[in-house]
Formats: structure tokens, C-alpha cells, sequence
């Protein structure tokens, strides 16, 4: 896919003197040879990279000689064999988007919290590059990883999983329209969202190779990326667990849940132990339905707000616990209430925390299973589930179980 | 991170087994409970039979009202105030004992003599059916033989590290716990326990009500010194007075259930006493010396209550 303009202005980095050239072009040094960004090191020798700008952001900080607000870019430039976070001092005016590939002679490598950076600075010549004059990365050449190894910022590692979901999704980024293509890998050790700025044709069920790929963190679980740098082969699909085997789950414990971070899906049982706040009667803005408090909007300012029901339930299966947000159809179907029902209590009974309440009555203490992502914030784990069911305990089975269990261990300890 | 505490799934035997607390550092820490099976609990979901409520505390602008809960292998206070109402609304609705299950956090008192007596402030309560309440032991039973199973195993080789365990996916949480446990409680009989938890089982199999006919022993009566006494003021009771204490406490129990206002009758618990085969002059030397520890008190003359 095209990412670059038609044409592409030929920026260059450093003070450009009114009506007179690049000061770095005219450098009498020669050329330092050109480096992998996995080669990287630390050095007071200048380097020359080519890498895709993965992430870019504007900045200004305050020059400390004339205490002058100036610009200055950063972001993250990947070429396939590692990914390194970059600052460009006295950037060109012109907009550079992300996907752009750049050639940088002259650049200096620092280290920041013991991986190492690029720093564009007056002497370094950045101009544009074409996808060519990428390194050729061969997956034989990085190390073999499984999704469970997987963190936020890993790279230079080669995967072997079968996609389990991929569509297509357009995104705005800038002005532009891109077609990303998102979905679910998984290869037995634990399952991981990516998101492809390259079309490879995936088709859900396949068995993939990914080499020069990395991993990013998405609300709050890792996402693996994958662009044009990326090698993506197709294996013999047996040397994977099947779809199905991948996908369904055991409730997995919630301890276990909250050791890994999460889950990109996952099944989850437990009894509801309470009820969180909001819960309940909610109103949201028509608009992006955000949960609006006096009327007002934070997004959109004063609106007609409309009414919803949702329940804030707290899952806990005596290893750890996990909030599960429901929305109205399930809530409904948890409480036996709907919202027109509960909006006409409300006009009999004008206390809103009545509601809340007979919820509470409803839903405390339930068993439930639901399944979908789980992700952790500062409070814990949460499931917006895509599935909820109430669970009927088969007694007489666990009964069984717990009987073969302690004759097994009776008389032992 | 403010996590939520997790419901730990616990008997009344295990919290009344419980002589230690341990107090978390930092901002509005949480203490926790340690018991010596291996439960360092803060949160607890338990089930059993509650009895009537009743209302306790003087102040009728702070309402504070308290049931007991009995399980196959004992019996916790169970208390709602003020601060927690729609669990104080659930434990006054019934008013009869009924099956339930409860949420709530663990709350140890320590009377003068080491004696510690464990209650359970309620966040929610619930009236559960027979096959929930089998489905609640089954995962509670599981998950005690669990952390008794690990607590056994680090008895036998404290220095075991973590990874050499052989427990995979048992949570790291009951791994610190059960370090703890034989830690703290060296010389712990956990056999008893376990025989106490096979009652659970066949109560899972639904070959047994959740009480039998002869009820165990009241729970706050489970008196171990955590520390030998400095000064042993008087020799540990014997079996037969622990017993006699246990009867007494008992029908103090049952006579205050029975009645309208709270309270036991002094006379007639004496007169029930005589029926286990206790003198009126050991009757009154055993409350002498129960008032002396705390347990039992008797605010109105001839009327007595759990202190």
C-alpha cells in the first residue's frame, strides 16, 4: 500500500541558513556504512540508518540559549530488525507522516534507560527513502518466540501462530484513510490481537510465520503490528493446535488471569460478590454515549441525554476477581427488568437508588461465566464480555470429583 | 495498584482455627487474617445456616445487628451496621434461620487472654438453594484441600522454593499464605481439620445436612494461646472443663435465640446445665470465670449474653 505522497518533498534535517544549503550536506567527513537498527550501540561515532517512522509526535521544549519555545519530532523507527525511539532537533516545517521512510547519515546513537537511541541533530542529512533500500530481513535470523513471551516493545523475533479472526478496518490517520486489518493469533502458549498496516491476504484458520513484527501495548495488552517490513509466510497448518482447540476455554482462574496480564479471549466463571457504581440506570450522550453526569457531556457539552441500563459486576471465583461490565440486553436479562420497566419504577418511586439496589438483589451471588478480552487498568482485571450465561452447579459431578480426590490423598497426609 | 480483595473461600473452622493477623503497610492497608491451614484473608465467601438475627448495640442511631453462621465445621458471628445497610437489610429480612451465603470481611477481636473471636462484617448477604450451597462447598472444599496440600508440603520442607513446588497454577497468593501459615503456626494439629472438612464432602454429596444433630462446639470458644502467657494465671482448662465450657455456651446459645429480649435466663440455664451433668455450683464457677475472660457477660442481674 502507498503511504507516501505522490511527491515527496526532499526534507533535510538541521539549520537551514536562509538561501543556502544543508550545513551537514557540505560535512567533509565520509559517510559513515550503513547499520541495522538491531546493531545499534551506544557510541560517539555517528551512524546511517534506514528505517520506517512507526510513530511520530510534534513536540517543543525551551532552548536554553535564548529561552525560545522550538520544535522538535519523536517517535519510533523500525526497519524490520529492531525498533528504536528517535528525537529530531530543528525538524523541517513540513508535515512527516507516519510510514514514512527515511534515510539518516550522520546520526548520533545515545542510550536511554539501557536501549539505545537516535538522535537527528544539525550535522545529520534525513531524507527520504523507498522501501527498497530496507534491510532484507530473513525470519531465520531472529529468535523464536511464543505469544506467552510476548511484551509490550518486544522485537526481532520470529512467531509461529494460526489466525483465529482477521477483518478489515478503516482508520484516519492524519488526513489520510488507511485499511488496517485486525484479528486474533494464537499458537497453544496464549493468544495475541495484531494489527496489520500491510494486506497479506490472511484468511482466518491459516498457519502463519512472522518475522521483523513487534509488539505494542493496547489497553493495556500487548498488540502485535505487522507492515511492509514484516515477513509473513505460510507453514504446514498442522504443525498448530486447530482454531477450535485455540479458542475454546476452560474457564481459566482468575489468578492465573491476572499473573498473564489478561487475555485476548478468554472464558471466565465466578459468583457476582457485588455490585460496582454506576450501575443501574445510566444516561449517556446520543451522540458518543459516554455516561453524561448534570446534562452535560464532556465531549459534546449540553445534550438530551438518553437512558441505559448497565451492571458493573464483580466476578470472583476465591482466586482473584474481575469486573464484567454487561450492557443492556444482558443486564436485562440478569435482573428481569428491562429499561422501560425501570424507568417506570423510577417515576413511581423517584430514588434511583432503589434500582441500584433491587439489582444488587438480582445479581449478587449469581454463578456466571463470560467470555471475551480481559484486561487489566489500576483496579484490576475487566471483561466487557462478549458472552454472559448464568451456570446451573452440577453438584452430584463435583461431588464425584471431590470424593475420588480425597480417597486418592485420605490416610496420606 | 488498589486491587480488590478476593473472597476467599473459607469454613468457619478455619477463621475460628485463626489466631493471627497480619497488618499491611501504606495507605488505608487492609489487615488480614492468617490462618494456620493456609488462608491469609481479608475478604471471605462463606455458607451455611444463619440463624434469626438479632439487633446488638445500644445506640438506636447506629443500628448493628448480628446472626451466626453455622457451617459443618463451626459457627462465625456474622454482623451488619449502619455502614454496610443492604447487607443490614438482607440479614433482618428473614427473620428465621435460613440457608445463605455470605460476603464479608474478616474482623478479629482479642479478648484478654489471647482468646481471639472471629466475625465476619457482611457486605452481602443472599437465601441460597441446596444446589447452590453444594456448588459454594465444592469450590470452598477444592480449594482448602489446595492450601492445605501446599501448607503440608512447605511444613515438611520450609526452604522449597516457589518454583520447585510442583503447584503449578496454584495462585501466588496462597503460595505467601501457606508460607506464612507454618510459619506462624509450627505446631498445628492439621488433621483435625481435615476430618472436619470430610463432614463438608458429605454434605457436597448431599448425603448429609449442612448440621448434624450434635452441633460442634460454638467457634468463639476456640481457645489456643497464640504466645505461651508470660504468666499462666491458672493451669490450661482440662478436656472435661473445655467440654463443660462448650455445653455451657451451647445453651447460653440456644436460650438466647429462644428468647425475646437477647438474653439467657441465669436460673434456667442452670436448671439445662443440670440435664449435661453440670452441678449448680460448676454452673456458677464456669460463668465466674467466663465473665472473668470475657466471653459471657450479664449486664441485667439474672440475664446473661454472649459478651
Amino acid at each position: 500500500m502507498a503511504i507516501l505522497p505522490a511527491q515527496v518533498p526532499a526534507f533535510i534535517g538541521g539549520p537551514v541558513p536562509s538561501g543556502g544549503q544543508a550545513v551537514a550536506a557540505e560535512s567533509p567527513i565520509a559517510e559513515p556504512t550503513e547499520i541495522r537498527l538491531k546493531d545499534l550501540r551506544a557510541s560517539d561515532a555517528p551512524v546511517q540508518i534506514v528505517a520506517r517512522i512507526v510513530s511520530i509526535e510534534r513536540r517543543e521544549y525551551t532552548r536554553p540559549a535564548d529561552g525560545r519555545r522550538r520544535p522538535f519530532l519523536t517517535g519510533l523507527l523500525s526497519d524490520g530488525t529492531a525498533s528504536v525511539r528517535f528525537t529530531w532537533w530543528e525538524p523541517p516545517n513540513e508535515e512527516i507522516d507516519r510510514g514514512t521512510i527515511i534515510r539518516a547519515v550522520h546520526a548520533q546513537v545515545r542510550e536511554y534507560q539501557g536501549r539505545p537511541e537516535v538522535s537527528f541533530g544539525f550535522r545529520t542529512r534525513v531524507t527520504p527513502a523507498g522501501p527498497a533500500d530496507l534491510p532484507k530481513v530473513d525470519s531465520e535470523g531472529f529468535p523464536f518466540r511464543t505469544i506467552s513471551e510476548l511484551r509490550g516493545r518486544s522485537e526481532g523475533f520470529r512467531l509461529e501462530a494460526r489466525v483465529l479472526r482477521v477483518g478489515p478496518k478503516t482508520v484516519t490517520v492524519g488526513a489520510e484513510q488507511r485499511l488496517v486489518y485486525e484479528g486474533l493469533l494464537g499458537d497453544g502458549s496464549g493468544l495475541i490481537a495484531f494489527s496489520s498496516w500491510s494486506d497479506f491476504h490472511l484468511a482466518p484458520g491459516e498457519a502463519l510465520r512472522v518475522a521483523g513484527a513487534y509488539v505494542r501495548t493496547f489497553r493495556g495488552r500487548p498488540q502485535l503490528v505487522l507492515d511492509e517490513t514484516s515477513l509473513v509466510a505460510r507453514i504446514d497448518t498442522r504443525r498448530l493446535p486447530p482454531a477450535d482447540q485455540l479458542l475454546t476455554h476452560a474457564p481459566t482462574p482468575l489468578a492465573k488471569l491476572a499473573a498473564a496480564g489478561g487475555s485476548e479471549s478468554t472464558v471466565v466463571e465466578g459468583l457476582v460478590v457485588a455490585l460496582l457504581p454506576p450501575s443501574g440506570l445510566v444516561y449517556r450522550c446520543p451522540t458518543c454515549r459516554r455516561p453524561v453526569s448534570m446534562g452535560l457531556c464532556p465531549q459534546h457539552g449540553a445534550v438530551k441525554t438518553i437512558a441505559d441500563l448497565r451492571a458493573r459486576l464483580v466476578l470472583d471465583d476465591g482466586t482473584g476477581t474481575v469486573t464484567m461490565n454487561t450492557d443492556r440486553p444482558t443486564t436485562e436479562s440478569l435482573w428481569g427488568v428491562t429499561l422501560d420497566e425501570a424507568l417506570d419504577r423510577l417515576r413511581r418511586s423517584p430514588d434511583p437508588s432503589l434500582l441500584e439496589s433491587s439489582l444488587a438483589e438480582a445479581v449478587v451471588g449469581m454463578r456466571l461465566r463470560g467470555g471475551g478480552r480481559v484486561f487489566p487498568d489500576d483496579f484490576g482485571l475487566n471483561l466487557y464480555p462478549e458472552s454472559v450465561e448464568p451456570i446451573e452447579v452440577d453438584a452430584d459431578a463435583r461431588a464425584r470429583e471431590l470424593r475420588a480426590r480425597w480417597e486418592a490423598t485420605d490416610g496420606v497426609a | 495498584m488498589a486491587l480488590r480483595e478476593t473472597a476467599w473461600r473459607t469454613f468457619a473452622g478455619e477463621l475460628n482455627a485463626a489466631m493471627q493477623e497480619e497488618h499491611g503497610t501504606g495507605e488505608r492497608a487492609a489487615t488480614y487474617l492468617l490462618s494456620p491451614y493456609g488462608a491469609r484473608v481479608n475478604r471471605v465467601l462463606m455458607a451455611g445456616i444463619l440463624s434469626t438475627p438479632e439487633p446488638i448495640g445500644k445506640d438506636p442511631a447506629q443500628p448493628f445487628w448480628r446472626a451466626r453462621l453455622a457451617d459443618p465445621t463451626g459457627t462465625v458471628s456474622v454482623t451488619a451496621g449502619a455502614f454496610q445497610p443492604r447487607a443490614m437489610a438482607q440479614l433482618r429480612s428473614v427473620p428465621a434461620p435460613r440457608t445463605a451465603m455470605v460476603v464479608g470481611k474478616v474482623h478479629l477481636y482479642r479478648g484478654g487472654d489471647a482468646t481471639a473471636y472471629i466475625s465476619v462484617r457482611a457486605e452481602g448477604i443472599r437465601t441460597i438453594e441446596e444446589t447452590a450451597l453444594r456448588g459454594i462447598y465444592a469450590d470452598a472444599l477444592a480449594q482448602s484441600l489446595d492450601r492445605l496440600d501446599l501448607v503440608e508440603k512447605l511444613a515438611r520442607e520450609p526452604d522449597l522454593p516457589d518454583d520447585r513446588l510442583g503447584t503449578h497454577g496454584a495462585p501466588a497468593a496462597w503460595v505467601r499464605a501457606a508460607r506464612e501459615s507454618v510459619r506462624r503456626y509450627p505446631s498445628v494439629d492439621r488433621a483435625a481439620y481435615r476430618a472436619a472438612l470430610k463432614n463438608v464432602l458429605e454434605v457436597v454429596e448431599g448425603k448429609r445436612p449442612v448440621l448434624a444433630a450434635a452441633a460442634p462446639p460454638p467457634g468463639t470458644l476456640r481457645v489456643t494461646p497464640a504466645e505461651p502467657p508470660p504468666s499462666a494465671p491458672r493451669p490450661a482448662p482440662s478436656a472435661e472443663e473445655r467440654a463443660h465450657e462448650s455445653a455451657f455456651l451451647d445453651v447460653l446459645d440456644e436460650l438466647v435465640d429462644g428468647s425475646s429480649d437477647g438474653y439467657a435466663d441465669l436460673k434456667e440455664l442452670v436448671q439445662r446445665l443440670a440435664e449435661h451433668g453440670l452441678s449448680a455450683e460448676a454452673a456458677e464457677e464456669m460463668l465466674d470465670r467466663l465473665q472473668e475472660d470475657g466471653v459471657v457477660e450479664e449486664p441485667i442481674v439474672g440475664r446473661l449474653r454472649r459478651a
